[in-house]
């Protein structure tokens, strides 16, 4: 016995034990007296609440919304506001910290020293104040009477209105995944053709396979389309208020505005680290071999650079994702805002808390497991110390 | 092979300088090297040697002087820059293979970017280059999953493969563990013995004399003295000259 006790894998299996039953031990306790609690004041405890309706209406949602519709419906319409605001401020903020962290690695000095001012500045306020700011301005835009107008769009204090297609919502998903399709088939069509086929020829099998897709992307919003009405919905002025297209709040807005310059200024920094991380030799060799700048950039510098940043930007994203639980700061009915709505309405915390958890875990996780596959797919191969 | 290209030397480098912002790193270099012609350079470390073939494919821009490659003035002109480098190959200390591609990728990448040539032709081409510097089976691995001298072999076939007509070696051998170099040092002197231009730094003095043509003696950014191999190991009366080769090798 006391020989096994000296064992090294007996002892670490025994501490690990001991240490995840009083974990397990302390969450049951606390649970328990919780229940107890609740039952005293004279709340069912359970998810029983998940198919009553809720009695009160979200300001921006994706999906169709009242107030007779069931919790379980709010929290996924909070699911997908948080996932739509999270993957606009993501991509908005890769692409400022692309330019910003480009600018800092760039050879003029102008360039470097704006970049740099841009990082100290928007990555030391911190995000809410940005979120407030942003929020502050939108609201001060002009009324729709005059609202600023581009492209169909239209800007005012009450948000922007953005042209839609009237089109059913199942075709419509269909349509956005052909549109991404147009965008990823060209980038796999490259990797897998890379040295396949001549540079030209490659070309045109990527330009072929973003034609395929956008064909059908136009051929699902033609068969999707609603009958008796203008193919696009555009918003305009009817009396005093405006009408048709879609509206993007001035709480979306100002909350993907900040999360696009405060996340930018922390993606800049990555990207600027991930491109000093190339070493100077593989691009001096490409050089020496006769390619131009532009194809040393694309088939050596980036590549490398990416490799570098990805598993630090996977964390990035990550934290903007949660940084997204602004959202109540300016009353953006995230998936954070629903959950804080339905414990005041419902009493329903230790439910909703956990529902919260999970979600946000979920979400994280999946960003986490994509991040990790495409990392581990890239990855060098082999000891990278030598040379 | 020197029947087929237009006459004149292959490199020529006249009243050369070079300055790192103040610093004067190349003095009024003058070499001039024939077709064919296998020269080695060697001198005490931060002599220049590095700075001088590098400014021969232009990842170095030199201040002053002149440079002609193959008969192509070295100057701003991007279209003489593209020309030079697709006619010269360089070969580096670190090797610096492209680590995300695989050797024969390695290998094809220039041929079918910069000589446009379909892929058939540049795998035929970079396996007959990695067959002839003997790692034929490697072509699907990665460079880190190679030895120091099988990344070395790697790079020198890279380089061949863009069929250049003059060869750069900046110390090919000085990042090599003792036991690799005569395995990169071997496929430089088969190099050699088939009339390739070569300008090799390096401070391997048994490969020196095998092959080189001359030897130049660089230090201090300037070329201190030029003699073919047994007369600058035997005979040299330069001061300098001696010490360092009293140095290099070992007595
Ligand atoms: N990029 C650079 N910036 C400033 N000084 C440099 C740079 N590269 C080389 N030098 C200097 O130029 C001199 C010659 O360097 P180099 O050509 O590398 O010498 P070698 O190859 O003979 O050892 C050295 O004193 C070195 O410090
Ligand atoms: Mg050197």
């Amino acid at each position: 016995m006391s020989s096994l006790l000296r064992n090294q894998k007996v002892r670490n299996a025994l501490l690990q034990l001991l240490y995840v039953g009083s974990i397990a031990a302390l969450v049951l306790a606390g649970v328990a007296i919780a229940r107890q609690n609740l039952a005293e004041q004279g709340i069912t405890s359970g998810f029983d609440f998940l198919s009553k309706s809720t009695g009160w209406d979200v300001n921006f949602s994706l999906l169709p919304a009242t107030a007779n519709d069931p919790y379980w419906w709010f929290f996924l319409i909070g699911i997908i506001n948080t996932l739509f605001l999270g993957s606009v401020g993501l991509m908005l903020a890769t692409i400022v910290g692309t330019i910003v962290g480009l600018a800092r690695t760039s050879s003029n000095e102008l360039a470097r020293l704006l970049g740099r001012t841009y990082v100290d500045i928007f990555r030391n306020i911190p995000l809410i104040l940005q979120v407030f700011f942003w929020y502050a301005v939108i609201t001060h835009l002009p009324t729709p009477r005059s609202a600023y107008e581009a492209w169909g769009m239209l800007l005012t204090s009450r948000g922007l209105y953005v042209p839609v297609p009237n089109v059913g919502g199942p075709a419509m998903t269909l349509a956005i995944f052909a549109l991404i399709a147009a965008i990823a088939l060209p980038v796999w069509l490259g990797r897998t053709s890379r040295l396949s086929q001549p540079i030209g020829e490659r070309l045109a099998i990527q330009l072929a396979g973003a034609a395929a897709a956008l064909a059908g992307a136009a051929i699902i919003l033609a068969i999707g389309r609603l009958p008796d009405l203008p193919l696009v919905d555009f918003p305009a002025l009817q009396g005093l208020n405006l009408k048709g297209g879609l509206r993007i709040p001035p709480e979306f807005s100002a909350l993907a505005i900040a999360i696009a310059i405060y996340g930018g200024s922390y993606i800049a920094e990555i990207v600027r680290g991930g491109f000093k991380a190339v070493g100077k030799g593989q691009m001096e060799a490409a050089l020496s071999l006769g390619l131009s700048p532009w194809r040393v950039f694309t088939l050596v510098r980036l590549p490398l650079a990416l490799r570098a940043m990805l598993p630090i930007l996977a964390n990035q994203y990550v934290w903007l994702i949660k940084a997204t639980t602004m959202g109540i700061a300016v009353g953006f009915t995230d998936f954070f805002m629903i959950v804080a709505l339905t414990i005041n309405h419902s009493g329903q915390t230790l439910e909703a808390i956990g529902i919260l958890m999970a979600g946000f875990l979920t979400i994280n996780l999946s960003l986490a497991a994509v991040f990790n596959r495409i990392n581990k797919a890239i990855a060098l191969k082999g000891n990278q110390l030598r040379g | 092979m020197n029947s087929t290209q237009s006459p004149g030397a292959a490199v020529r480098i006249e009243n050369l300088d070079k300055y790192y912002g103040s610093f004067h790193a190349l003095r009024k270099i003058n070499l001039s090297v024939e077709r064919g012609e296998r020269i080695v350079v060697c001198g005490p470390s931060g002599s220049g040697k590095s700075t001088m073939i590098r400014c021969i494919n232009r990842l170095e821009q030199h201040n002053g002087g002149r440079i002609t490659v193959l008969g192509t003035e070295l100057n701003d002109d991007v279209g003489n820059i593209d020309g030079i480098r697709r006619e010269v190959g360089m070969v580096f200390q670190h090797f610096n293979l492209f680590p995300h591609m695989t050797v024969l990728e390695n290998c094809m990448l220039a041929p079918m970017i910069v000589r446009k040539q379909p892929r058939a032709e540049a795998e035929a081409t970079a396996r007959r280059y990695l067959e002839k510097v003997r790692i034929p089976e490697q072509a699907m691995k990665f460079p880190g999953q190679l030895s120091g001298g099988q990344q070395q072999r790697v790079a020198i076939a890279r380089a061949l493969c863009m069929q250049p007509q003059i060869m750069l070696f900046d110390e090919p051998t000085s990042a090599l563990d003792p036991e690799m170099i005569a395995e990169v040092l071997d496929v430089m002197v088969t190099l050699a013995s088939e009339g390739m231009t070569m300008i090799c730094v390096t401070h391997e003095m048994g490969f020196a004399r095998r092959v080189a043509d001359r030897v130049i003696f660089m230090d201090g950014g300037e070329i201190v003295e030029e003699a073919p191999p047994e007369e600058f190991f035997t005979s040299s009366r330069n001061e300098r000259t001696r010490q360092f080769l009293s140095q290099v090798l070992g007595h």
